[in-house]
């Protein structure tokens, strides 16, 4: 049986010193309301609420969590914890602002600076197959300063797609929902197993066992599939797919025609499936972006060696 | 022949150790081996073992006293064992055949030979100094020797114990042969498992051994990439020597080999404990542990907003 979905707190509810507005998104892990604080200010605020262990039924504010879920609801928890201690570092323009961290109904809160706009998903699916080159190129690159950011504090975002980037009103992108940095989470709690995005996903991040196999290179497959997705106006294949059958249409074959082969080159090179073959950093991306002239580097790679990652991956 | 030799092997802070080491000498040729199994296959210890002991055997038949030519030695040992290996997965159907590193030393004449697949090291040292070193087969070595990354970042790359040579592999292993290097007194020959260079900054080793106190020193340098090593300190094994002056009396500690028999053979194989920790129950969290992460999240939170 699916998880059932969880109930949100009702308009007008008094959370702490917050007033609940209405509901922003229903995720299988949080809520994400809009709220407003003593001074009328909106706020979001994402409620640790995984549905796979804790539901809330209409009328009530305490979830039920069943005896055997208690340990493990804790321990996500912790990992919840986890993403509010390293953003609570992080202040940067691209970045979601964390407020504050409230404990309430045996679970935990997460206030946020509400930001006004609209998901780049929701931009993407209003301007199909009409997003220019210069529109990617401004977004991402600020939304890369960000990144980078949350690179130099030892924490990867591991979700990056179209809809957990905000396009804010004055036209600043903000990287949201860290939720996903539930990188402390061990393959022995299934109940907590994190939930990849199948087309932003890199393919390290199906393989949970190997954690350290994550890196900067992670978060930059899923910029490259979320810049791709700008031009397809879709997911691009699935990186999981993709090892089994790589059908995934080079962008540089793709759309020679309509942007330029050093942005799609960059694209692909983000996009490789051997982790060592994309940049290694934020840094080197960005250096590729920014020098027009680039040509980015050809597969160095003995043949040998990739065999091995793809048997591996498998 | 004369030298002082010592070799340790430890689990770091992994339930196993699949690290395995040797040493074996007749009257007139040593041999030093370090194989590291790795770990994300099948049994790593079991090839690392089979590389040990097929090298050291074969060692034992063929020097009698010494090897007609040390790298065609090293060449067929190590392809053997890599055989041994692939067999021994054969022999019990495994799906896959376990893996190992290996570097393998032969010191005979006062020359080192050396050969090596994969990334644990021999590094030659004079009056602390590197004389010659092996080259990982580690991909992220080569990007920092391409200057793609730096030594700092190699130290964190998840890739780093990733290597595209072994034994046990699908393709052969890639073996690379050192120059013949003459040794002189005092140099020091040291191998080691990437457990000990992988947490220490590139020329500690060699400063460690500028003394040539093999015995103080290897322990010294364990402990040092052990503690460096941290919460998930590799397996760490060394195995070092220095070389003494034949004709010098003796130095305490030191191995003399001119009264041996020619057909005799010294062996010293590290044993292991085999104990695995079972699966570790989830860290519980107390209505305290919330209270102050949410305490410390709030501090963070004022400290670093502008
Ligand atoms: N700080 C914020 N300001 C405005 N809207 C937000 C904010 N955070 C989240 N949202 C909205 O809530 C949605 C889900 O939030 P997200 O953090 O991505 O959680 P989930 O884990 O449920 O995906 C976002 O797509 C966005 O529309
Ligand atoms: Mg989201």
């Amino acid at each position: 049986m699916p998880p059932q979905a969880n109930v949100p707190l009702p308009t007008g509810y008094q959370l702490d010193e917050y007033r609940i507005e209405r509901q922003l998104s229903l995720g299988g892990f949080s809520i994400v309301y809009l709220a407003f604080d003593k001074e009328d200010t909106p706020v979001a605020i994402k409620e640790y609420l995984p549905n796979s262990l804790a539901l809330r039924s209409t009328g009530d504010a305490l979830p039920s969590i069943a005896e055997e879920n208690v340990a493990t609801f804790r321990y996500g928890m912790k990992c919840f914890f986890e993403e509010g201690r390293a953003l609570a570092k992080i202040s940067h323009p691209n970045v979601v602002r964390v407020l504050n961290f409230f404990r309430a109904n045996e679970t935990v809160y997460m206030v946020m600076h509400y930001e006004r706009g609209r998901t780049l998903q929701e931009h993407i699916q209003k301007h199909k197959g009409e997003i220019r080159e210069s529109f990617i190129r401004t977004i991402f690159a600020r939304l890369l300063n960000g990144l980078r950011e949350v690179h130099t504090h030892k924490l990867l975002h591991l979700d990056i797609k179209p809809s957990n980037i905000y396009l804010r009103n004055d036209g600043q992108p903000v990287l949201i929902d860290f939720g996903a940095a539930r990188q402390t989470l061990s393959t022995d709690t299934p109940l907590l197993k994190p939930m990849y995005t199948p087309g932003f996903a890199a393919p390290e991040q199906y393989n949970s066992i190997r954690r350290e196999l994550l890196g900067p290179w992670t978060d930059i497959y899923s910029i490259g599939a979320s810049m791709y997705a700008c031009m397809a106006a879709a997911a691009p294949q699935a990186a999981d797919q993709r090892i089994e059958r790589d059908q995934l249409v080079p962008a540089v074959r793709r759309w020679q025609d309509k942007y330029s082969r050093q942005l799609l080159e960059t694209v692909d090179w983000c996009m490789h499936l051997n982790y060592l073959e994309r940049p290694q950093s934020v840094f080197a991306l960005q250096k590729a972006l920014a020098d027009k002239d680039r040509i980015v580097p050809r597969q160095t790679l003995l043949g040998h060696l990739r065999k091995k990652v793809k048997a591996f991956i498998k | 022949m004369k030298f002082t030799i010592y070799q340790e092997s430890r689990p770091g802070k992994r339930p196993t150790n699949e690290d395995r080491i040797a040493y074996c000498y007749s009257r007139d040729a040593l041999l030093m081996v370090v194989a590291d199994g790795m770990g994300g296959h099948l049994h790593g210890e079991v090839a690392a073992q089979i590389a040990v002991q097929y090298i050291t055997e074969s060692f034992q038949r063929e020097a009698k006293p010494d090897l007609k030519d040390p790298f065609l030695f090293l060449s067929g040992a190590i392809n053997n064992a890599h055989h041994a290996i692939l067999d021994y997965a054969a022999d019990r159907f495994l799906p896959d055949a376990p893996r190992t590193t290996c570097v393998a030393c032969i010191v005979q004449d006062s020359i080192a030979y050396w050969a090596h697949a994969g990334d644990s090291r021999l590094y030659a040292i004079r009056g602390g100094r590197i004389l010659a070193q092996t080259r990982d087969h580690s991909r992220v070595a080569r990007m920092v020797e391409d200057g793609l990354i730096s030594a700092e970042d190699a130290t964190r790359h998840p890739a780093r114990n990733r290597i595209f040579s072994c034994l046990g592999g699908t393709n052969a292993p890639q073996i690379d042969f050192s120059k013949k290097t003459p040794l002189m007194t005092g140099d020091v020959v040291l191998l080691c498992s990437d457990g000990v260079w992988g947490p220490l900054p590139a020329d500690v080793i060699p400063r460690a051994m500028s003394t040539g106190n093999v015995l103080q020193a290897s322990p010294a340098l364990l402990n040092q990439a052990e503690a460096r090593g941290g919460e998930n300190a590799d397996n760490l094994s060394i195995i070092a020597i220095r070389w003494e002056d034949s004709y010098a009396e003796d130095t305490l500690g030191s191995v003399s080999t001119k009264t041996m028999p020619i057909d005799s053979f010294t062996t010293q194989m590290e044993a292991f404990a085999k104990a695995r920790k079972g699966a570790q129950p989830l860290p519980n969290l107390s209505d305290e542990d919330i209270e102050r992460a949410i305490q410390e999240i709030n501090a963070a939170i004022k400290k670093f907003s502008k």
